[in-house]
């Protein structure tokens, strides 16, 4: 065989229906965690791993978005066809197809896997959730299926340690390399009487291999009655949602004390131990007081994020969509607009890229559109912060008056969307039918490890967004609030003479009306790269404002006394609609083609933020 | 003095990686292909550009590419006319 | 399980008009080809009841004149939505049970009215179902 072929690495694509357990699967084969979701559509980039064979070949393996057919409706189905046609650009055919069928709903995957074995290419099929499917009931004559398919069978649990092995020695196998750029795929749009032929060869095998449908599950057709109720079902969703913001709060308040107390500590302790001067103000004012004051939202951001997590992996979120797509209809969007639209509570980002999954062009520009209006974790710090400085921490009947106006801030996001989505709807050219067609998953416990693995990847990406574009970004910031010096006879604190004091003051004027004063002013600059850095700036600029020994890591209670009311409502509201995130809009712009949409959503936005925060400052400062 | 030479050097530092981050995507990759041309003229980098800059590249091209409907040679569905 | 049959019911394909009608036939007129004239949209069965797939029909509202109709056509076929395939009703959602979610195949999914206008089935179970107009009003009672 050809030397330089072999020591290439065998390309390898995986290919399956959404809810197959194919995500974690490729866990298996790379090693390379990532996140497993119970929802259909949550692998929309392409994810690829290295792994080495036993004998030491290379192998890449290609996780290919879910899909029920080669005919696409959505991009990301396309993608995966167009990946196996070869007809991506930087992705060539691969060389083996590894089809992965849930052995419990063998049929919907079969016929996935009877349309992939067409085009040819070398091909195994892992029959996965094996352990689920004896559970309940399903027979599958395991080599009588290899034998109807003409490809090997490999039974996996891709959910346990080693429960992939037998796939693992069937890829490694050195067949594979023989047979390797031997066959071009091919493939035709299927005409009906092809998909006749489907459905007979997929009842020839499913007789021949004994398949019958599994057991249901009691546990789970009650779950249902309940969760899917027209009416129990939302109000199901709703306590599941308000639970959520509660908690945010209310876990939160012990692990943050203790953050909040050691880089206050720190802080002191720093200026205690260096010489004063410039790199003293630096570390104390821009390091520990900036880029610090934003680490104290790390709990209530992984709080955030377990129950995001957790919900994912249960299986319930398909079903909220369903409850919620009749309303969301009514504004003109399709109810699988919701996963997006969900994630995006994360972070805009991967939400608008999750909007792939949305077939029709209108409702997946409308959904990217109205993305940056739910509430992302970035700008917990934000309310969290003006919140606990602001609000009064006390019972209002069962619940904490802080929790409440959480939930009041994201619900007021939401009614945004949902307004902004209903005007779209009526300026948007004529509607393209958008199909719902979700899957509802089995439910399943969410798995503990998995839970770790994502919350410790939100704590990697957490403290690397701190200590890498916060921390430059502080630096640069404590930098521009020091200098030039205040002239000798000053007598404001030095930050009003420095460049960014000078900003400032002319931000002023345009933010004057809105209740802002120069400090926020200052801060909004640097917070148009991230939200929480205005959090960070805050802290700089307060602590620089003050001269400079005690306020680090204490941002709360300076806050709490300088500020009214309304101006800290002011900004709450400005911040439920400003675009702070130059990477959301320039995610907007990749994903739209264009910078038109960017340009659009930036301009509404600010708008609505300045309207809002005049009418919140107005309201509030005629009424107090 | 010591001081502020240590400070300064802190903020130069800090200003250059605010604009690397805030940079888009492709602008970085184009600056990491200009260093790669230089590097590979001058054969003492031969080791940190095979290390360091190579995997830098690679994931340039990759993370803000690869997902990237104009690089999967599929456009997004445009609107009906 | 479901050895007595209610009658089929003939409808017109726009479901906003329905025309009942019975008829005997329901098993015989499954498997034969002109058996989609004998039988009803799935977006009609309510919650709990059982249908027998009898095949695909194209209706209105599905297709906005782009031409995907043939594509969500054979989306639902690839779901397991093919002559032969019982499937089970199980929840619908305030107001005019849209959408639904319905059971097939051991695979449960939420369907639109409008998608599920497109099966054709055959309705079986133990209790006959009275004819009722499709009116919010019904479907709350069914899920009541």
């Amino acid at each position: 065989m050809d030397a330089v072929v072999s020591q290439a690495p065998l390309r390898i694509a995986l290919i399956g229906v959404p809810n197959c357990g194919k995500t974690a699967l490729f866990n298996r084969l790379t090693g390379s965690r990532q996140k497993v979701a119970n929802y259909p559509g949550v692998t929309v980039e392409r994810r690829e791993g290295e792994r080495v064979a036993a004998d030491g070949r290379p192998q890449r393996v290609l996780d290919l978005p879910g899909t029920y057919s080669l005919t696409p409706t959505t991009l990301d189905e396309a993608i995966t066809r167009d990946v196996l046609l070869g007809r991506v650009a930087n992705a060539p055919a691969p060389e083996l197809v590894v089809c992965v069928v849930d052995a419990v709903h063998l049929p919907i995957g079969l016929r996935l896997a009877l349309d992939v074995k067409r085009l040819g290419l070398p091909m195994v099929l892992a029959l996965n959730r094996m352990d689920v499917a004896v559970r309940r009931g399903v027979h599958i004559d395991i080599p009588r299926l290899s034998a109807e398919l003409g490809v090997p069978v490999l039974p996996t649990i891709a959910v346990k340690r080693g429960g992939a092995d037998a796939l693992i020695e069937a890829i490694e196998s050195s067949r594979w390399s023989g047979l390797r750029s031997v066959s071009e795929p091919r493939w035709l749009e299927p005409t009906a009487e092809d998909a006749e032929q489907t459905q007979s060869d997929l009842r020839g095998v499913l007789a021949a291999v004994g398949y019958g449908a599994p057991q249901e599950n009691l546990w789970f057709a009650r779950m249902d009655a309940l969760l899917l109720h027209p009416v129990a079902g939302l109000v199901v969703l709703g306590m599941v949602l308000f639970i959520m913001f509660q908690a945010v709060f209310s876990w939160a308040e012990a692990p943050m004390a203790l953050i909040d107390g050691g880089m206050a500590q720190f802080g002191a302790w720093t200026a205690a131990h260096l010489p004063e001067g410039p790199l003293s103000s630096l570390l104390v004012n821009g390091v520990i007081g900036g880029a610090g004051a934003v680490l104290v939202f790390l709990p209530q951001i992984l709080i955030l994020f377990l129950f995001i997590l957790a919900l994912e992996d249960s299986g319930y979120l398909p079903r909220a969509a369903y409850l919620l797509d009749r309303m969301m209809g009514g504004v003109g969007l399709s109810g699988r607009a919701f996963i997006p639209l969900l994630s995006s509570f994360a972070c805009a980002i991967p939400g608008i890229m999750a909007a792939r999954t949305i077939p029709s062009w209108r409702d997946r520009l409308t959904t990217i559109m109205i993305a940056p209006l739910m509430t992302c974790s970035a700008r917990l710090p934000v309310y969290a912060l003006l919140i606990s400085a602001l609000i009064p921490a006390r019972g209002v009947g069962p619940f904490n008056l802080q929790g409440l106006v959480l939930f009041v801030l994201y619900a007021a996001g939401i009614l945004a969307a949902l307004i902004v989505a209903w005007v779209m709807k009526h300026f948007a050219g004529k509607r393209q039918y958008s199909p719902l067609m979700l899957e509802l998953p089995d439910y399943q416990w969410p798995h503990a490890g998995n839970l770790l693995l994502g919350l410790w990847e939100r704590v990697k990406i957490f403290l690397s967004r701190v200590g890498g574009i916060i921390l430059a970004l502080m630096i640069v910031l404590w930098f521009l609030s020091s200098y030039p010096a205040p002239p000798l006879g000053a007598t404001g604190p030095p930050i009003q003479y420095s460049f960014a004091g000078k900003l400032g003051a002319l931000l002023e004027y345009i933010f004057a009306p809105i209740g802002f004063n120069w400090q926020i002013s200052i801060a909004l600059v640097p917070g148009l790269a991230a939200r929480e850095v205005a959090v960070s700036a805050l802290g700089t600029v307060y602590a620089m404002s003050a001269g400079g020994d005690d306020v680090a890591g204490r941002l709360q209670p300076v806050i709490a006394s300088t500020w009214s009311l309304a101006t800290g409502c002011s900004l709450l509201a400005w911040y439920v609609f400003a675009p702070q995130c130059l990477s959301t809009l320039a995610v907007v712009k990749r994903e739209t083609n264009s910078w038109r949409y960017p340009i659009i959503m930036a301009a509404y936005l600010f708008a609505l933020a300045y309207m809002a925060s005049f009418f919140t400052y107005r309201a509030i400062a005629g009424w107090g | 003095m010591f001081q502020q030479i240590v400070v300064a050097a802190i903020v130069v530092l800090a200003l250059a990686a605010s604009v690397w981050k805030l940079m888009p995507a492709r602008g970085r990759l184009r600056a990491l292909l200009a260093l790669d041309a230089w590097a590979a003229r001058h054969p003492q980098f031969a080791g940190w550009r095979d290390r360091s800059l190579k995997p830098r590249i690679v994931r340039a091209a990759g993370a803000g590419c690869a997902g990237c409907a104009a690089n999967v040679g599929i456009k997004p569905p445009q609107p009906p006319r | 399980m479901c050895k007595s049959l209610s009658g089929a019911i003939i409808v017109n394909a726009n479901p906003s008009h329905l025309h009942p009608r019975y008829s005997n036939r329901i098993l015989r007129a499954v498997k034969s080809p002109e058996s989609k004239a004998n039988s009803l949209a799935l977006a009609e069965l309510r919650r709990g009841e059982t249908g027998l797939v009898a095949g695909l029909a194209e209706v209105a509202g599905f297709d906005d004149g782009s031409g995907n109709a043939a594509v969500l056509m054979a989306r639902l076929r690839d779901l397991g939505f093919v002559a032969g395939a019982r499937c089970q009703v199980i929840a619908r959602m305030w107001p005019a049970g849209d959408p639904m979610v319905v059971r097939i195949g051991g695979s449960t999914f939420a369907l639109r009215r409008a998608e599920a206008a497109a099966v054709r089935v055959a309705r079986i179970g133990e209790q006959p179902v009275p004819r009722v107009q499709l009116a919010p009003k019904d479907t709350s009672a069914a899920l009541a």
